[in-house]
């Protein structure tokens, strides 16, 4: 047994476990320090993701390979820059507990077991794990009362996706007597054993998933939760989990139900249109930037099922070429709505970025970059995440698939262009309060690499290649 | 790898004045590219002279992947063959001492200089980026990395109208050609399924045959190719139809004049061309077309240089004519004398191109030479250079142009098919009007009687040595030049120097028959250039009155010269106008009704749409419950149906 | 035959008490239906031979979890009149919804068509030799090692997040200092007095306590 494949998810809960520990032991206020080391922890996850091997270990419930490693690397990126984000603001926010960075960790452990899944029950492990830190994080401001509701409501909620999944895990399991990925697969290669009651189960499954990934109409809890948690969290929310999530949905739909492709593919390809259109127009009304982040996410998702809709290596390249743009982009979008602060008090409207160029040229200029990037904008990154999955899209004959995304992504573009619009038009209001470096990092950081990923699409194309040539290898 | 660096040095020079400009400020910023563009002219000329003496062998340097699409691949990647390292060095060298020239040129100018050292070196790095392209996308970055730099520095003093104006001009004109480059280059991409030179140039005999049948005609492959892609070059190099924008860009500083016109921007046409002889040498057409255009435009150019009293003017329009010869030579297959005139251009260009500055400099920026004269004993370096200038401009030996601008002629002469002979006879008479021009400006700068008022004068003074030094390299350059490439460029060595890099088809004898040109034919430049010195000496050092009398005498000539033969006006009333009538009516009629009112209604049902789609979201948690089972549901529904 | 009787009455019994864990009025007798349905799953394990799980069942479900779900339905005061409109207002939508899903559940899965080698993946052969116990312990602790120890970390999750959201230091919450209370010495806080025999308290006095510096009270920020 090769356990060695599994050390980046060991050491990390190992990291938040000596926090833990350290955190209760030190009485005083402990918050940077573990943040820094659970930072510390994402690093030494990413080197050991990059340089333990691959294969197959734990009696085949575990799996590393090359999409799981380009997965894993996504998430810790991901993760790693929320974390980043919350060092001021929990700070401001009286909310700045060790808890934080330990339960960030756990969950990012769950994230990379559901990466690494090759079994319905790691699956199922890994996705509660993940959940459940989620939960807590969500209301982690348990003095506020909308931090509280929408931890409550996406815990109820989860659990009722959660059931729905267990259901189909166990008609899957009943029908195909097998829990394993790879024997699955083999099972269904034969024709009379893909029986009305196992495809429900992949149904149900997918149901499960797809409240992951917010996907319409599984999404109604994103609204509410991206509102009320604590901004850093949303941040985390937007990235980590949904990359956690669709590379679960990938690989269960590639690899185990590959074969039934015909079966899953009308579902995904409905779902991506609620998505994309749901996305697309009821952003429009909001006027809460994070609400509209959520309608935002659930139109992206939407984009990004356009690439499992197609069941080709390239069309889970594109998906993975999305997401890697998505978690960059919208970690500094969130970095940006951080950085709305007046007086110490975080805010929230729209409206507040009035004029922003004339106060805070560079933060106007990072923030229209995302929003560019989120409207698809050529050259910068965001349009080369939907290109590819178009491209994928048009190349396995989904034409009108492609163009409702096209179609969407004009609508879609509305809301994003006015924030722009407000920011450089509109008569300026009162300065934000100045920036934390960190902040200040993460957005630059971020905002280069949307602006320049037209220079080197070629090695990230090249990683997200070989990830998507696993599944179907 | 000191290749890279060369090539890359000015990109950091740029970005570090450029993005830290005004932390660091202005002379950290000023040391910072100008320290690079050492490296980079130190380097450059050592890895050409590498390649050269056999250290180092002929390949690329690979940098990174850049773009994979299905059967697209794209790399970034350094050619270093003869072509490309021989460019890098004249361009590094070059752009060095137009940087250290600008200290002391833009030293009390009003704004920050970081901003225009930072364009500087960004201008070198992407002619750098252009020369040393391994594939047709990466030269395409580098040909509109060139663009977009020529409109910053043209248009700096953005304060000023015209010099937005010119800028614009600039880059609207490039974009007509770099359109048609840009067409050329997709169809290479169908044809050959790459663009990578590596392998389109193996393959171009296989396709030789191959044709395209458009309205009705069946036209070669590759002449459609080669006349697509010489059409960016005309946009680039300023040749005759698409010149309009070169001599507004004297709008710009003139450092920016020279770098323009000397070793970068312009001369990329004249490169690509040479690039991609390999594919024009299986295009006579297009072939043909390059000498047709290259010799129209080198003695269209030259009668207007003898009419313009702006002194930078006049030097313009003999970039455009020099550019002229240079495709006059390509078109007739000597891709390598035409490199070699490229070579002792820069020289001699950005040498007359720095001194006009520095005599400009001395006239507190007064450019109009009818209130020069007499300037020679007051600013007795710049004057001596520029005569050194001119007379390597004007081909006379043994300065650097007589060597690679008789062997033009007489390229065009040896070639002996009608449309070479039509190079001959234009490019001999554009000889005289050169000679005749050069010494016309030399005369009313330096000479005679001077007309400048007496304010002006008083200030007349010699430039700061930073500003002489790089003028008196260059002369060195101007004088010596010719006679030292000579050899390796065209002489007898050329065929080891460029070691391929160069394509001649096996039918092309061309460089051979250069040394069995009858006398008359190789002695005619000589003697016309000395014919219009002589002319123009006797017009305005003896004469004086005569060409005021000529211009009154000849008036519909004279104006139709000084207009520029009335290209703008004609551009104007064929283009420009209608384009605003036909945008006018567009607006009013088709966008601010049809397409306006169709958004506009298609944006309230958007919006209606938007207000349902948010009404589900009540809050409450039941809802939402029954969202999600109502989609299960729904799923398994359409599942049992589609089954 | 007897085993089969019994499936099928404590099969009958589990749903019946499970729907009526859903649908009675009174709380408490909905964990009490919980209970009888947990004692019926845990006979249904005996049947399928799996002693311990069924008697981990009874222990931890029935001993431990359902008696505290029955402290926390005793100690809050739901107001189930409140719930029952909520579930009146939804009534007609849910019913709507499972009535369809259930109606679409039995046209797939009357079919009831296995996948071909389904038994034979499903069969795993109890080791022979070896208690009901110790087999199941061999397979968490070896091929299951891995789901075993995220297991773990989920409970470790559940702990860390309820400690998170729910403990908080009040001013008025009392701590017991174990150091404090092993650190004091007898003179701090025992004064011997000798006292002759027949004195009262006039004479000798009220003894009181003596004045202690007071623990320094910490600011705690806890989203206050």
């Amino acid at each position: 047994m090769n356990w060695v494949l599994a050390l980046p998810e060991i050491v990390l809960s190992l990291v938040a476990m000596v926090i833990l520990i350290f955190g209760v032991l030190r009485q005083d206020d402990s918050f940077f320090l573990s943040s820094m080391f659970a930072l510390g922890g994402f690093l030494l996850a990413a080197l050991l993701v990059l340089t333990t091997g691959s294969g197959i270990g734990y009696h085949g419930q575990f799996v590393a390979d090359a999409f799981s490693s380009l997965v894993k690397i996504l998430i810790l990126a991901g993760a790693g820059l929320s974390l980043i984000l919350s060092l001021d603001y929990n700070r401001h926010n009286h909310i700045a507990r060790f808890e934080f960075p330990v339960l960030m960790l756990l969950s990012v452990t769950g994230m990379m077991v559901m990466a690494s899944a090759s079994n319905l029950m790691t699956l199922y492990l890994g996705l509660e794990l993940q959940s459940l830190g989620l939960y807590v994080l969500a209301a982690f401001a348990r003095d506020d009362l909308r931090s509280s509701e929408a931890g409550l409501k996406y815990f109820v909620l989860s659990a009722l996706a959660s059931g729905l999944l267990l259901y189909g895990v166990s008609l899957v399991y009943g029908f195909s007597g097998t829990m394993d990925f790879a024997a699955l697969a083999r099972t269904l290669t034969i024709p009379q054993s893909a029986s009305p009651g196992l495809i429900v189960g992949i149904v149900f499954v997918l149901v499960g998933l797809a409240f992951k990934i917010s996907a319409v109409p599984f999404h109604m809890w994103t609204p509410d939760v991206y509102e009320g948690a604590p901004t850093p969290v949303t941040a985390f929310f937007s990235t980590a989990p949904k990359v956690a999530a669709f590379a679960l949905l990938l690989r269960t739909m590639a690899t185990p139900f590959g074969h039934q492709l015909i079966a899953w593919q009308t579902l995904i390809i409905i779902v991506s249109v609620a998505s994309m259109i749901l996305g697309a127009l009821a952003a429009i009304g909001q006027s809460n930037i994070k609400r509209l982040m959520a309608y935002s996410s659930i139109g992206h998702m939407g984009y990004a099922l356009i690439g499992l809709a197609v069941g080709t290596p390239e069309g889970v390249r594109g998906v993975l070429i999305y997401l890697i743009v998505y978690v960059f982009m919208s970690a500094g979008t969130f970095a940006c709505i951080i950085a709305m602060q007046r007086r110490g008090r975080p805010l929230e409207l729209i409206t507040d970025l009035n004029g922003l160029s004339a106060t805070d040229p560079a933060l106007a200029l990072a923030m229209a970059i995302f929003m560019f990037s989120m409207a698809g904008v050529p050259p910068l990154a965001g349009f080369f995440g939907k290109l590819y999955v178009f491209l994928a899209a048009v190349q396995g004959g989904l034409w009108t698939l492609a163009v409702i995304g096209v179609l969407t992504s004009v609508v879609g573009s509305y809301y994003y262009l006015r924030i722009v619009k407000l920011m450089y038009f509109d008569a300026p209001e009162e300065p934000f309060d100045p920036r934390p470096t960190a902040l200040s990092f993460v957005a630059g950081a971020t905002g280069l690499f949307t602006a320049f990923f037209f220079v080197f699409p070629a090695p990230f194309v090249g990683a997200a290649q070989a990830a998507a040539k696993v599944l179907f290898g | 790898m000191i290749y890279a660096v060369a090539v890359f040095a000015p990109l950091f020079g740029s970005l570090v004045s450029g993005l830290l400009g005004r932390a660091i400020g202005d002379r950290a910023a000023e040391a910072v590219s100008i320290l690079c563009m050492l490296v980079a002219a130190v380097l450059g000329p050592l890895a050409c002279f590498q390649l050269v003496s056999g250290e180092a062998d002929a390949g690329s340097v690979y940098l990174a992947n850049w773009i994979e699409a299905g059967r697209f691949h794209v790399t970034w990647q350094l050619r270093y063959d003869t072509l490309s390292a021989a460019m890098v060095a004249m361009v590094t060298f070059v752009s060095m001492l137009i940087h250290v020239y600008s200290i002391g040129y833009m030293a009390h100018d009003a704004y920050p200089h970081y901003r225009f050292f930072s364009y500087l070196s960004l201008f070198t790095f992407s002619m750098l980026m252009l020369v040393t392209a391994d594939n047709l996308l990466q030269l395409f970055f580098g040909w509109e990395g060139v663009g977009l730099c020529s409109y910053l520095l043209i248009g700096y003093w953005y304060d000023r109208p015209s010099a937005n104006a010119a800028a614009i001009k600039a880059f609207i004109v490039n974009r007509i050609g770099d359109l048609a480059f840009a067409v050329g280059v997709a169809l290479v991409f169908f044809k050959f399924g790459s663009i990578e030179f590596s392998t389109i140039f193996p393959a171009i005999p296989q396709h030789q045959a191959d044709t395209y049948s458009v309205l009705g005609g069946t036209f070669p492959a590759f002449e459609v190719i080669g006349v697509l892609l010489f059409i960016g070059a005309m946009g680039k190099s300023a040749q005759i139809g698409l010149h309009v924008w070169l001599p507004d860009a004297m709008e710009g500083p003139t450092p920016v004049s020279a770098l323009i016109h000397a070793a970068t921007m312009v001369t990329a046409g004249v490169f690509l061309v040479a690039r991609m002889s390999p594919l024009y040498e299986f295009a006579p057409f297009a072939l043909g077309m390059v000498t047709f255009i290259g010799a129209t435009t080198a003695l269209f150019a030259a009668t207007i240089g003898c009419a313009q009293n702006d002194i930078k003017r006049v030097i313009a329009y003999s970039t455009c004519s020099q550019l002229g010869y240079m495709f006059t030579a390509a078109g007739v297959g000597a891709f390598q004398v035409s490199i070699f005139h490229l070579m002792t251009h820069a020289f001699f260009k950005a040498l007359l191109f720095l001194s006009a500055g520095s005599v400009i400099h001395a006239m507190s920026d007064e450019q109009d030479m009818r209130k020069m004269g007499g300037l020679g004993r007051m600013i007795p370096w710049t004057c001596t250079v520029m005569w050194i200038g001119s007379l390597a401009l004007s081909g006379i030996p043994p300065f650097a142009g007589y060597y690679s601008k008789d062997a033009i002629i007489a390229a065009s002469f040896a070639s002996g098919t009608g449309i070479g002979m039509y190079g001959f006879v234009c490019t001999v008479l554009a000889a005289f009007l050169t000679a005749f021009y050069s010494w016309r400006l030399l005369i009313m700068t330096f000479h005679g009687k001077p007309r400048a008022d007496h304010h002006v004068l008083e200030h007349v003074h010699e430039s700061p040595w930073v500003m002489i030094g790089p003028l008196l390299v260059l002369a060195l350059g101007a004088l010596i030049a010719g006679k030292l490439l000579d050899p390796w460029f065209i002489g007898e060595d050329w065929q080891a120097f460029w070691n391929g890099s160069i394509f001649n088809a096996p039918n092309n004898h061309v460089l051979a028959a250069l040394e069995s040109v009858p006398p008359w034919a190789e002695l005619a430049p000589l003697v016309m250039g000395l014919a219009g010195i002589a002319l123009a000496y006797l017009m305005y050092m003896v004469f004086p009155l005569l060409p005021m009398r000529l211009a009154t005498q000849f008036r519909g000539i004279y104006l139709f010269l000084l207009n520029k033969w009335y290209f703008d006006e004609l551009y104007d009333a064929i283009f420009v106008r209608p384009a605003i009538r036909l945008a006018r009516t567009l607006w009013q009629t088709g966008d601010a009704t049809l397409i306006d009112g169709v958004p506009n209604g298609l944006a309230e049902l958007t919006v209606d749409g938007s207000r349902q789609a948010v009404k589900i979201q009540t809050g409450s948690l039941a809802v939402y419950a029954f969202v999600m089972l109502i989609g299960v549901v729904l799923l398994v529904g359409i599942f049992l149906v589609s089954r | 035959m007897i085993a089969n009787i019994a499936f099928y009455v404590c099969s009958i019994i589990l749903l019946a008490s499970a729907a009526l864990v859903v649908s009675s009025r009174n709380p408490v007798h909905s964990v009490l239906f919980l209970i009888l349905s947990f004692f019926n799953a845990a006979v249904l394990f005996l049947i399928a031979g799996a002693e311990f799980l069924a008697l981990i069942l009874v222990i931890v479900y029935v001993g431990a979890v359902a008696v505290l779900f029955l402290f926390v339905v005793m100690m809050l005061d739901i107001d189930f009149a409140e719930l029952r409109s909520g579930f009146q207002r939804y009534l007609p939508v849910g019913a709507t919804v499972g009535a369809v899903l259930f109606v679409e559940l039995v046209f797939v899965l009357g079919g009831w068509e296995f996948a071909p080698q389904a038994p034979v993946l499903r069969f795993s052969p109890a080791p022979a030799n070896v208690s009901n116990t110790a087999a199941l312990g061999r397979l968490l602790y070896t091929d299951y090692i891995f789901l075993f120890q995220a297991a773990g970390i989920l409970l470790l999750v559940a702990m860390i997040g309820a400690i998170v959201l729910t403990l908080r230091d009040r001013k008025t919450s009392r701590h017991q200092s174990i150091r404090a209370q092993t650190d004091r010495t007898v003179a701090e806080t025992l004064e011997l007095v000798t006292v002759t025999v027949g004195a009262g308290v006039k004479e000798i006095g009220i003894l009181r306590p003596k004045p202690v510096d007071p623990e320094p009270v910490e600011e705690v920020h806890h989203g206050n």
